[in-house]
C-alpha cells in the first residue's frame, strides 16, 4: 500500500511538487539558521574560552567578584603550587596562569620626549614557553601562542622570543603610529599598590578579529608581567583547558564542584574559587537566549508552513474528491483514506526534508567556509565576539530540519484531510457525478 | 428459491434535505433480486435510479424501510462494515469510468485486491485474468489518459470484476460510448454474468442496454411503475 501511495505521489507532480517545495524551503531555512546559530555560538564560546574564561577558571573569591576591574591586588598568591596541584589532579587538562592588567603606555621619540600616550589593557601570557620547549630555540610555539592563534593573527613582525618583547594590537599601533622595533614604556601599579614602569620593544602587531580585543591591547610575556607588577608566584587567573580543546559543560561542572568543595567551609575571601565557562561573561544566558530564539524561529516556521500546507492540502483535496469517491466505491473505508493521506504527508514530508536538508547543508557549508563579516556593525561592541561569523555544520544539522519538515506537513495534511473525513460517504461519492 | 434471493428491498423511502425542506427521491419501493439476474432500472433523469444503486451499494442508507443485501441490513452497517461489503462483494461501474489517472491499467485493477490484503502472487494472477476477460492484456502498463472510451470502460469492468463480486452495479455504463462500444461492453458483461453468475443491476435509459436485460424495472418520480421479466427463466 505504501508503495502504491508512493507511486501516486511520484507520478502526480501537482500532488507533490508544491508541498515538497514548501517543506524544503522551511527545512532549508531551519537548517541554515541553526547551522549559523551553532557557528556563531560556537565561535563566541570558543573565543571567550581562549581569551578570557578558559574551560574553567580559578581566581580568588574577591578577584572573581570584581573581575572587570582587573584587581591584581586580589590575585592568587602561591599560584605555582596551586597549578602543580591541579596538574597532578587533572592530568587531562592544561593549566595556565594569566595576568590581565591595565595602565598607561608612553611612546618616546629619539630624545626621550613623549611622542604619544594612551591607556592600554594588557595581558600577560606564557608567550615564551619556559617549561616545555626544551632545545627548541623558540621554534616551537608555546601552547598559549597556539591557543590564542597568535601566529595566525600576526599582522606584522614576529612572535616575541625574548623577555621585554611585546605584541601590540594592530589598530592600536596604527593609531599611535608605532613601528616595529619601537620602544614603549608601560606605567602601572604593582599588586601592592606602588607605582611601576618598564620598557618594552614592540616586535609584532596582531588583530584577533574581535573589537573588544583589538581596540587597545598589549600582549606581554607572563614573566615580564610578573616582574613589572611585582607578582612573583602570583597570578590573577589560573585557566584550565580540556586536552581536546572542546568545552564539555558536564565535566567542567564536576571538576569545579569538586574543587570548590575543598573551600566550602572557609570564609576567607582570598580562597580560590573555580568557575566554569558557562558561569562567566554571561555566556549561559547568551547560550540560553540563542537556543530560545532558535526555538521560536523553528516554531514560527512550523506554524507558517502548516498553514500553507493545510491550504495546499485543501486545494489538492478538492481536486482529488473524485479519486476518493472511487476508492470508497472500491471498498476503502473513509478512515483508511484519511490514514493514507497522513502516510502520503509523511512521505512528502520526508522528501521535502531531504531536499531542504541537502540545500541547507550546501549553503551552511558555504557559510562555514566563507563566513559573514559583521565588523562594520561591531565598532562599539564590548563583548568578546568575533567579527566574522561562520556557520558550523554539526551532527544536528543533518536531522534538525526533519522535525519542522515532517511535523508541518503532517499537521497541514491532517487538518485539510478532516474535510474528507467529516463528509458523508454518500456526499463524497456524489462528487463523482460531474 | 429463498436462498437465491440476494437483495430484498421493503418499503424503502429515501429523502434528501433540500434547503429547509426535504425531497423524496424514492417512495415506498419493494423489490427483490436473485442471484445471477441481469436487471436494469430504467427511467428518465431524476427518477431515482442512481439513488437506488447507491443504497444497494451501501454508499447511502434508507430513510425508511429496509434494504437487505447479502443478508446484511444496509441501514445498520458501520462505515467499516459497509466498506468491507463493497470491497469484497459489490462492484461499481460508472458513466464516467473514473479510473485513477496516475495509476496504470494494471494498478487500477489491482487496487481493491490491495485493499483486501491479498498476497502478491494471487493478486497478479487475478488481475491478469480480469484483464483477459476484457481483452486488455496488452495495455497493462498504459495510463488511463492513453485509452479510448471503450477501453477505459473495459478497464473499469475488469476493476469491478477482479474481486469476483456477487453484485455488480452499473450506473449508465454506456452513456459515453458509441453504439459499437456499447454493444461490446454489454456483450462482455452478459458473458461474465453467465460465467461467474454475478448479479448485474444497471441504471439506464439507453435502448441498446435494454435489449440485453432480462428484467426491466421502470422508475418514475421515485416509484416503481413497472417490473417486467423479458425472458423465460429456467
Ligand atoms: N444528495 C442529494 N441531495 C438532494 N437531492 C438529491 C440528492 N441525490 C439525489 N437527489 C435528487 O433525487 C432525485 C433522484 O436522483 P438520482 O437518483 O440521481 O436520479 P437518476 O439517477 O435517476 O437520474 C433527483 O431529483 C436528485 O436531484
Ligand atoms: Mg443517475
Amino acid at each position: 500500500m505504501i508503495k502504491f501511495l508512493f507511486k501516486g505521489i511520484w507520478r502526480d507532480s501537482s500532488r507533490s511538487r508544491l508541498p515538497i517545495l514548501i517543506v524544503s524551503i522551511g527545512v532549508f531555512l531551519t537548517i541554515v539558521m541553526s547551522a549559523f546559530m551553532a557557528g556563531v555560538m560556537g565561535d563566541v564560546v570558543d573565543m571567550n574560552a581562549r581569551f578570557s574564561t578558559g574551560h574553567v577558571k580559578v581566581m580568588t573569591r574577591a578577584y572573581a567578584d570584581n573581575e572587570e576591574q582587573l584587581p591584581n591586588d586580589l590575585a592568587i598568591l602561591g599560584v605555582d603550587s596551586l597549578e602543580k596541584a591541579l596538574e597532578t589532579q587533572y592530568p587531562h587538562m592544561q593549566w595556565v596562569q594569566r595576568i590581565r592588567f591595565g595602565g598607561l603606555m608612553d611612546v618616546p621619540d629619539e630624545k626621550g620626549e613623549t611622542r604619544a600616550q594612551g591607556p592600554v589593557s594588557a595581558m600577560g601570557i606564557a608567550l615564551i614557553d619556559t617549561d616545555d620547549n626544551k632545545g627548541s630555540e623558540g621554534q616551537l610555539l608555546s601552547p598559549e601562542v597556539q591557543r590564542l592563534h597568535i601566529a595566525e593573527s600576526l599582522k606584522s613582525g614576529k612572535i616575541p622570543q625574548a623577555p621585554g618583547e611585546v605584541l601590540l594590537s594592530d589598530a592600536f599601533a596604527k593609531k599611535l603610529d608605532i613601528q616595529l622595533g619601537d620602544a614603549i614604556t608601560f606605567f602601572g601599579t604593582t599588586m601592592y599598590g606602588s607605582m611601576t614602569f618598564k620598557n618594552f620593544t614592540v616586535v609584532g602587531t596582531v588583530a584577533f578579529g574581535s573589537q573588544a580585543l583589538d581596540r587597545g591591547g598589549l600582549i606581554v610575556d607572563l614573566q615580564d608581567a610578573k616582574q613589572v607588577l611585582d607578582m612573583e608566584d602570583a597570578a590573577g587567573e589560573l585557566l584550565g583547558y580540556f586536552d581536546n580543546g572542546l568545552y564539555d559543560d558536564e565535566s567542567a561542572q564536576r571538576i569545579a564542584q569538586r574543587f570548590n568543595q575543598q573551600y566550602e567551609t572557609t570564609e576567607d575571601e582570598f580562597a580560590p574559587v573555580m568557575l566554569r565557562l558557562k558561569e562567566q561573561n554571561q555566556l549561559a544566558s547568551l547560550i540560553d537566549y540563542t537556543e530560545r530564539m532558535s526555538g521560536i524561529f523553528v516554531g514560527i516556521f512550523v506554524v507558517a508552513m502548516s498553514i500553507v500546507l493545510w491550504n495546499t492540502g485543501l486545494l489538492g483535496g478538492l481536486r482529488r474528491y473524485s479519486e476518493f469517491g472511487v476508492r470508497l466505491a472500491l471498498g476503502e473505508a473513509k478512515g483508511h483514506i484519511y490514514r493514507t493521506l497522513i502516510y502520503e504527508s509523511v512521505l512528502i514530508g520526508i522528501m521535502g526534508s531531504v531536499v531542504g536538508t541537502l540545500a541547507g547543508i550546501g549553503v551552511a557549508f558555504w557559510l562555514q567556509e566563507k563566513g559573514l563579516d559583521f565588523s562594520g556593525l561591531m565598532q562599539n561592541v564590548s563583548m568578546m565576539m568575533p567579527t566574522v561569523y561562520r556557520a558550523r555544520i554539526t551532527p544536528e544539522t543533518f536531522f534538525i530540519g526533519f522535525i519542522p519538515g515532517l511535523f508541518s506537513m503532517v499537521l497541514g495534511q491532517a487538518l485539510s484531510g478532516i474535510g474528507v473525513y467529516q463528509r458523508d460517504t454518500a456526499q463524497l461519492f456524489k462528487e463523482l457525478e460531474v | 428459491m429463498e436462498k437465491n434471493k440476494i437483495i430484498s428491498i421493503e418499503h424503502l423511502t429515501k429523502r434528501f434535505p433540500v434547503g429547509k425542506g426535504e425531497f423524496t427521491a424514492l417512495k415506498d419501493i419493494n423489490l427483490e433480486f436473485r442471484k445471477g439476474e441481469f436487471a436494469g432500472l430504467v427511467g428518465p433523469s431524476g427518477s431515482g435510479k442512481t439513488t437506488m444503486l447507491n443504497i444497494i451499494g451501501s454508499l447511502d442508507s434508507p430513510s425508511e424501510g429496509k434494504a437487505m443485501v447479502l443478508g446484511r441490513s444496509i441501514a445498520d452497517l458501520s462505515h467499516q462494515e459497509a466498506a468491507a461489503l463493497r470491497n469484497r462483494h459489490i462492484g461499481f461501474i460508472f458513466q464516467e469510468y473514473h479510473l485513477l489517472p496516475v495509476y496504470t491499467v494494471y494498478e487500477n485493477v489491482e487496487f481493491s485486491l490491495l485493499l483486501q490484503g491479498m498476497e502478491a502472487s494471487k493478486r497478479k494472477k487475478a488481475v491478469m485474468e480480469a484483464l483477459e476477460w476484457v481483452d486488455l492484456t496488452d495495455k497493462v502498463d498504459s495510463k488511463p489518459a492513453k485509452l479510448s472510451g471503450g477501453e477505459s470502460q473495459r478497464v473499469a469492468i475488469a476493476r469491478a470484476m477482479v474481486k469476483r463480486p456477487e453484485i455488480l452495479l452499473a450506473d449508465e455504463p454506456s452513456a459515453n460510448l458509441d453504439a459499437k462500444n456499447a454493444h461490446n461492453i454489454l456483450q462482455l458483461m452478459k458473458k461474465l454474468n453467465q460465467e461467474l453468475e454475478t448479479t448485474f443491476i444497471f441504471s439506464t435509459h439507453d435502448e441498446k442496454v435494454m435489449q440485453y436485460l432480462d428484467r426491466i424495472i421502470s422508475l418514475e418520480d421515485g416509484k416503481v411503475v413497472k417490473d417486467e421479466k423479458m425472458k423465460v427463466e429456467f
